[in-house]
């Protein structure tokens, strides 16, 4: 592994001590979060949740330690293999009459969405990267892009997993706005896609009209779709201040919350520490968010600029997403909130970004 | 490669700059929300969370029971089960309902109520089913209690009267609290007018209960506090034996007072009505028949019936008389059978008239010339002052609610009521009891305590001395001569040739006086005709007051039978029967004290 280089960790600069101390409090944060969401036990699932971090950690160096280079050459090959996934998955899904995201490769189970999303980063950021700043500035250039965008997109979107699928179309419109893409004519698109929304309503599955109708009028079913959002605002606002108290929450210890150790993991861990508490992991993400755009904005390298940007949108939108979602301020769209969330699939995604970063970082001490 | 368009790194700045500030805005939104439901709408939440967890289940008290003074429990409680259902997902509640509807009966519209009220519950709220489950079917529901989930079955208890038509006035009945269920709220009778203590205070039981309803533990828990009994002075044998003599006319009313302490030893009107139905279930359509009844069984007309008292009446003005010296006793006036006044003729019951008469020969014959001649002295004022001083136009205060407190004419209310001014005869006919005026006939029985006590302060009361609320104990007396020429009279009524003497002459000696009043005026022709040729609501409502035995005065008896035709005739002999019962029954004195009351009470099964 003449790519372990000795020098880049041994120097350790600074840029990589802040970003370790922000991912240990964010996973410290999540390991409690998951210790009251199982009542206090180190039951199965934390446990397994602590395994995922510890080989989360294994993977971050892993990539961390290979040269920006190599993904730079392999971005095109990885978006291939994603999209065959996705692919497999459809197929799958046809086969089996039902919603399909996972793929079981035997020992584990793999969501395609979620490779998908730092493939189709890697891929735009290696195809700016090729780019004049005059060839930028034409529309045409930006077709292929946009397709390499709107396949996935669809593809998930098929699965159907609206909010995915939400994620990666505006984790890739994000690149190829950051990228230079012409701003009048981006604002026009913008503006006439906003326009269109109501109808895409006919393209909708009736669950997901279901959860926007029930996110516009959350009383419209309090038993039924409404009682999740509920019951977790119900969670979050009754936390108050200072909380309930570390094990102390009524909501999520008495299951009125759902998926408390999932997506409603900020619900269980705000119910128990409160306002305080929910503040200091809003300001955690806003830090590490801050810490991604501020890499991309030192890179020297396109390709590592639009990158580390676009990692840090995909970032911001899983925050952004999630929380909302439980505060009912979005409708339920089931994504998970980065490094706190029980799952594999989401920690495996936000280590590897983490470790591109590194890896970008490290470029420059090589 | 990678660097092939370095120039454009400026414009990268710009842009990653801008979409970092987006999302730094889009965050700083969620802190704005966080702190909107944790810190603003905190109280809201920790409610609805409170709301979600803990369930109020109530533990439901026992209501106090009613008892006579001779220990017989009228008023009790009958252990019953209810049965309700908690809200859930439809699936289950409507398995749990079918489950249930295949054991016991259920009506459509409960079905429809039930899943009604279903749909604006929280989860897991107990919806109630049955209040009134019987042991048989608890027993059926319990043989399939393992199969049902969010079904509970609580104890609750039906009000339940032993002699429940005897009483049905007095006790008066109870319904269902609309706003807490548990409880049962008197509607009247002691029931309404004891509700205070007959109520008690429920308990209940706080129980934490997770997502799918399982209880969880038990936070907090208040026991019930269970209602007072209540003891009445009303003998049950007596109000029985009364009830059954005066059933035999279409309407009635008797009540019999102990004028040694103010009991009312018996309170009857006639028809009654079965009030346990009522308490419980009573369909609309039985309700209505009750409603609609042209004898008007609800009504107490005992203390809410209003009628002239007639004849009676002439006691007050007698006395009045007497008081205001305006007669002596001994004075005689002559009754041709009828007065002229501004050119009408007054007639005297007895047409051929009395001839010389005083005031006791006047009570005696019950003539009406004498009081005319007396009124027309004494003025309209005089009578009015007295007749209030012995009870009339006011409540007598039985505690008992809806009573009716008549009508004393006077020459400020008519001037008030009619704008007219008070003409003479109108005085001459309230003087016999007709006219305007209306009383009850616990008034009236009152009236005569008060005489027979030589006491203005005279109170019958339900409630036994220790529980009686206000009552004034002090003696306002009455001119003792003149209250003994009107005893003297009242006695010569029932025992030396007068209006009672047929029916009353007895060993102990009965005083009182009959009265009959009319419903309307005699017309042409009519006079002198028997009371049996009119139809029923034509004819005068009979009376009697009286008062036993005349050594040593105690019970008052008052009797009203509506449209009995003649007080002597009708009412005297159930008085005489009263009388008769009353004074075989000698253990009905010092009734709340006795061992006969001790004796009932004991050998009630204790609740």
């Amino acid at each position: 592994m003449s790519r372990l280089n000795k020098a880049r960790f041994q120097l350790f600069p600074n840029e990589f001590k802040i970003l370790f101390v922000l991912l240990i409090f964010l996973l410290l944060i999540g390991l409690v979060g998951q210790i009251s969401a199982s009542n206090g036990e180190c039951s199965v699932s934390v446990k397994k949740h602590l395994l995922r971090i510890i080989s989360g950690f294994v993977i971050l160096f892993a990539i961390s330690s290979c040269r920006l280079k190599m993904f730079y050459n392999y971005a095109y090959v990885f978006y291939v293999f994603a999209l065959l996934a996705l692919i497999i998955v459809e197929l799958l899904g046809i086969i089996r009459l039902g919603a399909q995201r996972w793929i079981n490769l035997g020992i584990l189970t793999v969501q395609p969405s979620e490779p998908m999303k730092i493939a189709l980063i890697l891929a735009l950021s290696r195809y700016y990267s090729l780019l004049t700043s005059s060839e930028i500035s034409e529309v045409k250039n930006h077709y292929i892009p946009i397709l390499l965008i709107l396949f996935p997109s669809l593809l998930v979107l098929k699965q159907p997993d609206l909010g995915s699928a939400f994620l990666i179309f505006c984790t890739g419109i994000s690149i190829v706005f950051m990228s230079g893409f012409p701003k009048k004519i981006f604002a026009t698109i913008v503006g006439m896609g906003i326009f269109s929304c109501p109808f895409s309503w006919f393209f909708l599955h009736d669950y997901q009209k279901n959860r926007i109708l029930t996110f516009l009028d959350p009383d419209r079913d309090p038993c039924g779709t409404g009682y999740h959002v509920l019951q977790s605002k119900i969670a979050i606002g009754s936390g108050g201040f200072w909380g309930k108290g570390f094990l102390c929450s009524t909501q999520s210890k008495l299951d009125f919350l759902p998926e408390k150790n999932t997506d409603f993991i900020f619900t269980t861990i705000t119910e128990e520490f409160g306002f305080i508490g929910g503040c200091l992991i809003i300001l955690l993400f806003i830090f590490l968010i801050s810490y991604f755009f501020w890499i991309a904005v030192r890179e020297k390298t396109v390709f590592a600029k639009l990158m580390c940007g676009g990692l840090g949108v995909l970032l911001f939108l899983h925050v952004f997403v999630n929380i909302a979602m439980v505060m009912g301020v979005l409708p339920v769209v089931g994504i998970p909130l980065p490094f706190l969330s029980y799952g594999g699939s989401s920690m495996l995604t936000f280590m590897v970004s983490c470790g591109l970063i590194m890896s970008a970082l490290a470029d420059k001490w090589k | 490669m990678i660097n092939k368009n370095i120039d454009t790194q400026y414009s990268f700045k710009k842009t990653v700059r801008f979409v970092f500030f987006i999302s730094l805005a889009f965050l700083l939104i969620l802190v704005g929300k966080l702190f909107v439901l944790q810190i603003l709408e905190s109280k809201k939440y920790a409610t609805l969370s409170d709301k979600n967890r803990i369930r109020v289940y109530p533990i439901v008290q026992r209501r106090g029971r009613i008892i006579t003074s001779d220990g017989k429990v009228v008023a009790q409680n009958r252990q019953r089960y209810r049965l309700s259902i908690e809200s859930c997902d439809i699936e289950t509640f409507t398995k749990n309902f079918d489950l249930i509807a295949s054991k016991i009966n259920i009506t459509d519209a409960e079905k429809t109520e039930l899943f009604e009220s279903r749909k604006n519950k929280p989860k897991y709220t107990p919806i109630l089913l049955k209040d009134e489950l019987s042991w048989d079917e608890y027993s059926k529901i319990a043989m399939i209690f393992y199969k049902l989930n969010h079904v509970s079955i609580e104890n609750s208890f039906i009000r339940e009267y032993l002699m429940p038509i005897e009483f049905c006035h007095v006790i008066g009945y109870t319904t269902k609290n609309k706003n807490y269920l548990q409880s049962l709220t008197g509607q009247t009778g002691i029931e309404a007018f004891a509700d205070d203590q007959l109520v008690g205070i429920p308990g209940n039981v706080k129980i934490e209960i997770n997502s799918v309803g399982k209880k969880m533990r038990v936070i907090d828990s208040v026991s019930p506090v269970d209602g007072e009994d209540i003891i009445i002075t009303i003998n049950s044998e007596i109000q029985k034996f009364i009830y059954n003599l005066l059933s035999a006319e279409k309407a009635g009313a008797c009540v019999v007072l102990d004028i040694t302490n103010g009991n009312v030893v018996a309170l009857v009107s006639v028809p009654g009505f079965n009030s346990n139905p009522i308490t419980s279930k009573i369909s609309q359509n039985e309700w209505n028949k009750l409603l609609n009844n042209p004898l008007k069984p609800l009504i107490n007309r005992a203390i809410g019936g209003i009628y002239p008292p007639g004849s009676v009446f002439k006691i007050v003005t007698i006395l009045a008389a007497l008081e205001k010296k305006v007669i002596s006793p001994k004075d005689t006036i002559y009754c041709s059978g009828g007065v002229v006044l501004d050119g009408n003729t007054f007639h005297c019951w007895k047409r051929s008239g009395h001839g010389k008469i005083n005031a006791y020969d006047a009570l005696r014959f019950s003539c009406d010339c004498y009081i005319f001649e007396v009124a027309k002295k004494l003025g309209i004022n005089a009578i009015v002052e007295y007749a209030q001083k012995l009870g009339y136009g006011s409540k007598t205060g039985i505690e008992i609610p809806n009573e009716s407190s008549g009508l004393l004419p006077s020459k400020q209310w008519k001037l008030l009521r009619y704008g007219k001014s008070w003409k003479p005869y109108e005085t001459i006919i309230t003087a016999i009891g007709q006219g305007a005026l209306l009383a009850t006939l616990i008034q009236s029985a009152t009236m005569m305590g008060k005489i027979y006590t030589n006491n203005y302060n005279f109170r019958p009361s339900l409630l036994i001395r220790s529980q009686r609320r206000f009552n004034d104990e002090r003696v306002d007396p009455i001119g003792t001569a003149n209250v003994e020429v009107i005893k003297s009279a009242l006695y010569q009524v029932c025992n030396a040739g007068g209006t009672a003497s047929r029916s009353c002459k007895t060993a102990y000696g009965i005083s009182g006086k009959t009265g009959s009043s009319q419903v309307r005026k005699i017309r042409k022709g009519e006079a002198g005709m028997s009371q049996n040729a009119f139809p029923w609501h034509f004819r005068d409502h009979a009376f009697f007051v009286g008062c036993a035995p005349y050594e040593h005065p105690r019970y008052v008896v008052a009797v009203m039978v509506e449209h009995g035709g003649s007080g002597s005739a009708t009412a005297a002999p159930i008085a005489r029967q009263v009388f008769d019962k009353l004074m075989s029954m000698q253990d009905v004195r010092n009734t709340a004290n006795t061992k006969n009351f001790h004796d009932n009470f004991n050998s009630v099964e204790k609740r």
